[in-house]
């Protein structure tokens, strides 16, 4: 009879109860899946953006624009790699709610800032440049509407008025379809032609929402930043210049505070497992305790004795933690369909997964600490006289 | 009458007998209480959010925007619209006359969370958030009859004063009367700070129209204008009147209506992120609750034997299982509903709003309607973990019973 064979018939004792604490687990491990991938996932996007992009806007606040002279201004400074800049549109589909981020752009400077991020077929990326009232849709929202090359879109701005015909209307090319190259990179949204949009806007001429740029290196970022903010200091349009990193972080901070959320959502989720199995654990070993002292009577070391109550809790542990894994990932995958690219990247990543075994094992190891402790302080006597 | 005696008996028995089984109890206590938690201080956060924003809004005043704008932030309305609104049939006039309308200018700047203050304490390296601003002429005041200054003054026209919110200074640093708010190039001095009635106008600053337009080189433009109404038929008189002059492609809704629109998009996320979330914790809360009255019934179970060998139904144990199963979700729920209101009632918090697109803060509100979702659901779990066991309590065969040791 092997060890692990006892393991697993004591386990199975009494099956019912096995069931319900192996239920406890798998639920918190869900919570546990699908909430760090969601954090995961923010993070992470925020974190791939590469290192010497810097993003420029009004120190007022990222929504007022900027002269278009500052391009200009700008690529002239040392240090300044490549620059594209872009505006925020308004845009939304058929529907006011069926929002999407649309923004005008540059055609050549911006695909280029975004090589990396985005993969694009090149004659799609010619036609673009080429014909100005074509537009490059992102995948994701491609897919959610089924849009094909060539189809032509009407895409309403709530904010900015068509003068050639005074409606709120633009028609647009679909020129070609970018792909994410990086996964945590956001294909819902759309991009079309700067020219085009500053010359049938009826106000605002001549600005651009924000500029972004690579500088030679990540080391020389600061002094880059410093020099464009010291450049337009005391003028009408004050700048403010920073990492696309820090940007980003500072965006998603405005939501609230994730991290916090979900640390406490999951802490609990844990603490609640850890209450029931643990003191499930504590019972089950007890109600055991004349058989381990025949064990022990039999000449089993203690480190066996250990060994098999550790070895149990762990085991129920990993039973019930990693289909709670499994199907997190099913949900994350399903959640992430549903949101249409919205939060890219969603996916049980590795490292998520790889702190959930772990967290399995450290649940494993405090749940059976106590019983496999008061099994090995037992004495046999004593034990045998227990009722 | 003898059935109720004999439940009356076994329930204390079961009651009395917890201190025995006390760490199994305590542990689905703690179970349920950690769900009831979890789901409270979700609900609490939407219920706070959204009364912010119903605060807002009243029904006698309207808010006319451009055609097709959704928001104050997308919209842009001119001098001679908003002149145009004077005019207008259903709006009220003050006692000179005076048509109740005001033209506001609504743009964004940012401040600093207290939360995102660094440790030195230096607010130009910290990370920003987006504030609403909010240009007023003396109109402005006038059509908002709830206002209370609680410190300080109003600004003065022609000067670079802010009136900031309630709310606002909660939450955020460098924004108390006094204080100076660097905003673009210029320099503008705290001088009042207000009050309306928990809106989201307590999360916005205020300043003087002409001032602003300049700051944001938008003379001549507003974003929306308000309207104070007559009464209940003045809302459909003006939409008429809007849409029978082709000047006024307006979109015109009472503020009410506006902000409810608002309300209903995050707090229904927030509510459909709780629930589900509490769903799952609950049946985790379940298992152990099961697990728990398993093991009191199998502790009991000689104690069960012997009540029925002397006439007690099977029915007495049932419901005294059940109830005993009941009392200690019923604690778990009132625990998780106290620790809410301890840790969660009145907690300030802020988030962007999708539709202004800047932060409106928000006071956790553990409202009564709320508190008793949560119980409710501390004994749903205490309902569904006790009937089983509860079921197999009246069954349990009476020499089965005296032979397991």
């Amino acid at each position: 009879m092997s060890d692990l064979y006892l393991l697993w018939r004591n386990l199975f004792r009494r099956k019912l109860r096995t069931f319900l604490m192996m239920l406890a687990i798998f639920v918190a491990f869900v919570i546990y899946g699908v909430l760090g991938s969601i954090h995961y996932a923010f993070e992470h996007g925020v974190d791939s953006s590469a290192d010497n992009r810097l993003v420029v806007v009004n120190k007022i606040t990222f929504i007022q624009p900027l002269p278009y002279a500052y391009v200009g201004k700008i690529a002239a400074i040392k240090g300044v790699k490549n620059l594209t800049f872009a505006n925020w549109f308004g845009g939304y589909y058929q529907d006011a709610r069926n929002q999407i981020g649309t923004f005008a752009v540059d055609p050549e400077s911006y695909l280029r800032i975004y090589r990396d991020d985005l993969r694009i077929d090149p004659a799609a990326r010619d036609a673009f440049i080429h014909d100005r009232t074509s537009m490059v849709v992102g995948e994701a929202i491609a897919t959610k509407y089924g849009w094909k090359v060539g189809d032509r879109i009407p895409i309403n701005s709530n904010i900015f008025t068509n003068k050639t015909d005074g409606s709120h209307t633009w028609e647009l090319t679909v020129a070609g379809i970018a792909y994410a190259a990086k996964e945590s990179f956001n294909t819902s949204f759309i991009i079309f032609q700067y020219e085009n949009f500053n010359e049938s806007k009826t106000f605002g001429k001549d600005t651009v929402g924000w500029i972004t740029l690579e500088t030679d290196s990540a080391a020389v970022n600061d002094k880059v930043a410093a020099t464009i903010d010291d450049l337009f200091a005391n003028s009408t349009a004050e700048t403010n210049t920073q990492s696309e990193k820090a940007f980003g972080k500072a965006f998603l901070a405005q939501l609230g505070n994730i991290a916090l959320i979900i640390t406490l959502v999951v802490g609990a989720a844990f603490a609640t497992i850890l209450m029931i199995v643990g003191n499930t654990m504590v019972m089950a070993v007890r109600e055991r305790t004349k058989e381990i002292a025949v064990l022990k009577t039999l000449g089993f070391p203690s480190w066996r004795i250990w060994r098999q109550v550790l070895g149990e809790s762990v085991l129920l542990s990993l039973l019930g933690g990693v289909p709670g894994l499994l199907v997190a990932g099913l949900l994350v995958t399903l959640l992430s369909k549903l949101a249409s690219g919205a939060i890219p990247g969603l996916a049980l990543t590795l490292p998520v997964a790889g702190l959930g075994v772990a967290f399995m094992l450290l649940l494993g190891v405090v749940t059976g600490f106590l019983p496999a402790w008061n099994a090995l302080r037992l004495n046999i006597v004593t034990a045998l006289g227990r009722l | 009458m003898r059935v109720f005696n004999e439940i009356a008996v076994v329930t204390t028995i079961c009651i009395k007998s917890i201190p025995q089984r006390f760490w199994a109890s305590f542990s689905t206590v703690v179970a349920v209480g950690l769900v009831v938690t979890v789901l409270l201080a979700f609900l609490a956060m939407a219920a706070g959010f959204q009364q912010t924003l119903r605060g807002t809004g009243t029904k006698d005043m309207a808010i006319l925007m451009r055609a097709g704008s959704q928001a104050e932030l997308n919209s842009g309305v001119t001098r001679d619209q908003a002149r145009l609104i004077e005019e207008a049939p259903g709006v009220m006039k003050d006692a000179d006359g005076k048509p109740l309308v005001s033209p506001e200018l609504y743009v964004i700047v940012d401040g600093v969370k207290k939360t995102a203050v660094p440790a030195d304490g230096n607010l130009k390296k910290a990370p920003r958030s987006n504030l609403t601003l909010r240009g007023l002429g003396p109109a402005g005041i006038a059509v908002r009859p709830g206002l209370k200054i609680v410190e300080g003054r109003a600004f003065k026209p022609g000067t670079n004063e802010l009136m900031v919110g309630r709310a606002l200074q909660k939450d955020f640093a460098g924004v108390d009367v006094g204080d100076t708010v660097k905003l673009g190039n210029s320099n503008w001095l705290v001088v009042g700070a207000f009050e309306l009635g928990g809106s989201v106008f307590e999360s916005e600053l205020w300043a003087d129209t002409p001032e602003v337009q300049d700051l944001f080189h938008r003379q001549n433009v507003f974003q929306s204008i308000r309207a104070r109404l007559t009464g209940p038929d003045a809302l459909k008189a003006l939409s008429d009147y809007a849409a029978n002059d082709p000047q006024l492609k307006l979109d015109v809704t009472t503020e009410a209506d506006y902000y409810a629109q608002q309300a209903s998009r995050t707090s229904d996320l927030i509510q459909k992120l709780g629930w589900p979330l509490a769903i799952a914790m609950a049946f985790g809360a379940l298992a152990g609750a099961l697990n728990t009255m398993y093991s009191s019934v199998a502790a009991r179970a000689q104690e069960i034997a012997t009540l029925r060998c002397i006439g007690f139904s099977g029915t007495s144990s049932f419901i005294g299982t059940l109830l005993e199963s009941l009392v200690l979700a019923l604690v778990g729920g009132f625990v998780g509903t106290l620790v809410t209101w301890v840790l969660f009632d009145g907690l300030t918090g802020s988030t962007l709003s999708g539709a202004s697109f800047s932060q409106i803060v928000f006071t956790f509100h553990l409202t009564p309607a709320v508190a008793l979702q949560g119980v409710i659901l501390a004994l749903v779990v205490g309902l569904v973990g006790g009937v089983f066991p509860a079921w197999r309590a009246a069954r349990i065969p009476i020499v089965e019973a005296y032979g397991t040791p």
